[in-house]
Parts: C-alpha cells; sequence; structure tokens
C-alpha cells in the first residue's frame, strides 16, 4: 500500500524520488536567504535552526492534508473489496514519514556541506540520539489526527480546507520562524508572567518543533531587544506532555475511525 | 460434513438515505435542521447457507437486494443485524476491474489485487505467469491500466479472482464480459474450481447461464427470499411470475 502511495506520486514526474529533497530544499534556501540577510536574529546559521523545526512540521502538515483525501480517493476499492480501511490513513502517513527521513539525511548532509565550508564549531550534539523519540511522537500525533481528518472528510469534504487554515495558522503558532526563547522574554509572556510560554508549549506541536531544534543543534543565545539572552534548556516536561497528547489523540482518533469506518461506504 | 463456507442468518440491511446531502461542514452549520431520513430496507431478514462445493445463484428482480447481499458477504457493509460470515478466503467479484488503479500498470495491479485479495508477495510471483496468461492481455500487461479496453480490465479481474486460491468465490454479474471464447474459459475455469472444492455465489439476470452452473436458487424478491431450490424447480416459476406483482 505504501509503495503504491509513493509510485503514484512519482508516476508522472521524471524527477522521481529527487522531488522529495527538492521541495524541503529549495524552501529552504529561500528560507534561509531571507533570513540571513533580511530577518536576522543575529543568530549565525539561521538556515539550520529553522530547518530543524519546519522539516517535521512538514511531515505533520502533509500527513493532515494527504490523509483527508485517502478515503475518498479509495472510494471505489472500498466499495467493492474489503480489507482493513485504516490501512489507508497508515499507508498516507508512513509514506510521508519515509519522505521527512530523507529530509533529514538532507539536512545532515547540509549541515555537514556548511561545516566543510565554514569549519567551526562541530555542528551536531550528543542529545541528537534522542530523535527517534521526537519522531515517534511525533508520527502517532500525526497519525492519531490523520485517523481523525480521514474520517470527518469522508462526510463532509471543507474538513481538509479547515485542516489547510489550520495547519498553515499553526505554523505561525509554533516556533519555526522564531525562537521559543522570544517568546519567552516577550513582554506580553512577562506581564501574564509566564502564562502565555507555558499555554504556546502545551500545544504539542510547539513543544516537538522546539525539541527537535534543541536536540539537534547546539543552543546559541539569541538577540531579543538587542540584548543577549541565553538559551533555555530543553524542558522535558513539555515534550512529555506532548507524547501523552499524542498517544491520547491516536487512541480516539483510531476508536473514532473504527466506529465511523462502516459508514465510509453509505456517506451521501 | 464439513462446515458451511457461507453462513446467512437473519441477514437485515437499512440504508438511511438522507434527502438533504449534506456533504459539508459549512451547509451542515448554516441550513442545520432535524434531519430527514429515509430508510430503505433492503435485505428484511433472510437465512440460507451453502454447502462446500456447491454453486448458488441469487436470482429476481433489479432492488431485490442481490448485490447488497454480495456487498455485505464480501464486508463491504455492515449488516444492520442478522449475520452473513463466509468460511476461508472469499474472492469477492462485485465489478470487474475495479480496484484498478488507472495509473498503474497491469503487472502491478496484479501485485496489488492480489496482496488485497490475501495473497503474500511470493505467492503473487509464482502465479502471476498464469494470470497474465490466462487474461489475454499479453503485451499490453505493462500498460497502465487506463489504457485498457473494458474487455480487458474484465478479463483481468476474473483472471486474478480465480487466481488467488480463494474458497469462496462471489461473482455479481460479470460472466457476460467477453467474447464467446473468453466466456467459455471462464466457465471451464469455474468448473476447475469447482472441481477444487470451491463454492461459489453468484447473482446472475442470465437464466440459460444459471441453468448450466448453478446447483441451487435462491430467489430474492423485495428483500425476502421467496424460493430456494434447484434451478429447474424456481426458473420456471420466476419467469412466469408476471412483473406486476412486483407492486404487491
Amino acid at each position: 500500500m505504501v509503495q503504491r502511495e509513493l509510485k503514484i506520486r512519482y508516476k508522472n514526474s521524471a524527477l522521481g524520488f529527487f522531488w522529495s529533497m527538492l521541495n524541503p530544499l529549495i524552501t529552504v534556501l529561500v528560507m534561509s536567504f531571507v533570513f540571513q540577510n533580511f530577518l536576522s536574529n543575529g543568530v549565525p546559521s539561521a538556515t539550520a535552526y529553522i530547518l530543524a523545526a519546519y522539516l517535521p512540521f512538514t511531515f505533520f502538515q502533509l500527513c493532515l492534508m494527504d490523509s483527508a483525501q485517502t478515503i475518498l480517493t479509495a472510494l471505489p476499492l472500498i466499495r467493492k473489496i474489503y480489507f482493513p480501511r485504516e490501512i489507508l490513513p497508515i499507508a498516507s502517513v508512513i509514506s510521508n514519514f519515509i519522505h521527512l527521513l530523507l529530509a533529514l539525511v538532507m539536512f545532515v548532509i547540509y549541515m555537514l556541506a556548511v561545516y566543510i565550508i565554514h569549519p567551526g564549531q562541530w555542528p551536531f550534539q550528543a542529545t541528537s540520539v534522542f530523535l527517534p523519540v521526537l519522531l515517534l511522537i511525533n508520527f502517532c500525533l500525526s497519525l492519531g489526527l490523520s485517523f481523525y481528518i480521514s474520517a470527518f472528510n469522508t462526510f463532509y469534504e471543507d474538513v481538509k480546507y479547515i485542516v489547510g487554515v489550520m495547519t498553515y495558522l499553526m505554523f505561525f503558532l509554533c516556533p519555526i520562524l522564531y525562537f521559543e526563547e522570544r517568546v519567552a522574554n516577550s513582554p506580553l509572556n512577562q506581564a501574564w508572567g509566564g502564562k502565555i510560554y507555558m499555554f504556546m508549549n502545551a500545544n504539542p506541536v510547539f513543544a516537538l518543533s522546539n525539541a527537535y531544534r534543541k536536540i539537534l543543534i547546539a543552543p546559541q543565545k539569541i538577540m531579543v531587544d538587542k540584548v543577549l539572552v541565553d538559551p533555555l534548556p530543553l524542558d522535558w516536561r513539555y515534550v512529555a506532555w506532548a507524547a501523552f497528547v499524542s498517544v491520547a489523540i491516536l487512541i480516539s482518533g483510531y476508536s473514532t475511525f473504527n466506529r465511523l469506518k462502516w459508514k465510509f461506504v453509505e456517506r451521501p | 460434513m464439513a462446515e458451511s463456507p457461507i453462513v446467512v442468518q437473519d441477514l437485515k440491511k437499512v440504508f438511511n438515505v438522507n434527502a438533504s446531502g449534506v456533504n459539508s461542514i459549512k451547509t451542515a452549520l448554516l441550513w442545520w435542521k432535524p434531519r430527514k431520513k429515509t430508510c430503505f430496507d433492503v435485505l428484511k431478514g433472510i437465512s440460507f447457507d451453502v454447502k462446500p462445493g456447491e454453486c448458488v445463484a441469487v436470482i429476481g428482480r433489479n432492488g431485490a437486494g442481490k448485490s447488497t447481499l454480495l456487498s455485505l458477504l464480501a464486508r463491504v457493509y455492515k449488516p444492520t443485524s442478522g449475520t452473513a460470515t463466509i468460511t476461508g478466503r472469499a474472492a469477492p467479484l462485485l465489478e470487474l476491474g475495479a480496484g484498478f488503479h488507472p495509473d498503474l500498470t497491469g503487472m502491478e495491479n496484479i501485485y496489488f489485487n492480489s496482496i488485497i485479495l490475501g495473497l503474500t508477495r511470493k505467492q503473487v510471483k509464482e502465479r502471476v505467469d498464469e494470470i497474465v496468461a490466462f487474461s489475454e492481455v499479453a503485451d499490453h500487461i505493462n500498460a497502465p491500466t487506463r489504457t485498457f479496453s473494458s474487455g480487458m480490465l474484465a478479463r483481468l479481474g476474473f483472471s486474478i479472482a480465480v487466481h488467488v486460491d480463494a474458497d469462496v468465490l462471489l461473482v455479481d454479474e460479470v460472466l457476460a464480459v467477453g467474447d464467446y471464447e473468453f466466456e467459455k474459459k471462464c466457465y471451464a475455469k469455474i468448473d476447475e474450481f469447482r472441481a477444487n472444492g470451491g463454492t461459489i455465489l453468484f447473482v446472475s439476470h442470465n437464466m440459460q447461464a444459471v441453468r448450466k452452473v448453478a446447483d441451487r436458487c435462491v430467489w430474492l424478491h423485495k428483500g425476502h427470499i421467496k424460493m430456494i431450490g434447484t434451478p429447474d424447480e424456481v426458473i420456471p416459476l420466476y419467469e412466469s411470475t408476471p412483473m406486476e406483482t412486483d407492486a404487491a
């Protein structure tokens, strides 16, 4: 099933699998061009920081967007043959996950290339061993939401547009284009006694984006209001919370999907 | 006496067709009103079983619930109440060529479909030549199935279904496809399938075909079983029943 998904996606494109590399690569080049030159946070290698959080976010986003159509496109098949319907969203998430892994390989290559061109601090750090943990949490979260979305979109076809808008807004609510230290040190957060920071971290995608960045690349001092601020250590409590939420979503998503799956064929 | 491979017990199926046909959240929110539901009792509690190696034909007028019955057996629908169970592997042929992805080649579709029907990749590899040969698609097997003619799709679909070693074959009105030669081949294959102990449940309007292959007939009428018996008993009655009685 996954194989079929991948095959179809690249069937008619000459560049084949290269596309899956190309998309994040071009995005990153454009973003780094803007960030390095115009929106610099006073941080060298801003690109790497953006990438570390952006790639997993793309995975999350694509999972949700793709899952919306999985049941509908397979409807002719569902009407004819029995097979476990859960396979459809699962296959879609897995194929996106493979793309994420490829993109992460690209990321490592990019980091090595930068290191060779501008030797400086060794770009990787030991905490990267926690990467699989984050990937697993991310996978559970994406799959759980995919179950919900694929099931609901089968009955209400505008769910996919709503999801599109929500993930787009989610992008700005997550520390991808900015650092979490900026949230923590923002006047708003200080006025609320740190509540805003906690609130935003309660979003599992926020916590995950931040964690990816923190474990993959050595944290740096960040300029906030022309003052250098020490990086915050990664707060594992938020990661644990994200894991809890993700598993809860996965379980409830799966049971919702199972409850609704018999109605797919009978949709209006 | 072995266990019956197909057992249908007090099977009921009700379809809810809601008249508004809401399919977006926006519409649902803006035009919210108590749902007007129309229910169709398609099957109103039928029971029968099929013995191993038996070939049973389901006949009846349009809308009698024949296709619904097959879909329920293929586990495409969930019964409203009652059970429809198949012991062993079932190969549903509800519509030929269904489940083929138009962008994949015939070969890739063979793999994909057979795996969905429960074969392993290795098993498919062993019989892929047989499937291709039987389907007579020949060189086109490596072309995307969207380029296939409907006859080719039908032959390939049938060929896959009979080669997956199913215990039970569910056939919905598909033997009429293909030219005369292929049809003959299909019947030969069905005989072979039955000789190996396979069980067949099929739906047909073609009384000649029913007479030819069926051991028993189930006559469905408006969701009820009107009669079960040998083709020689059922068909004359079925054919002599005038259309008008449908209204009754």
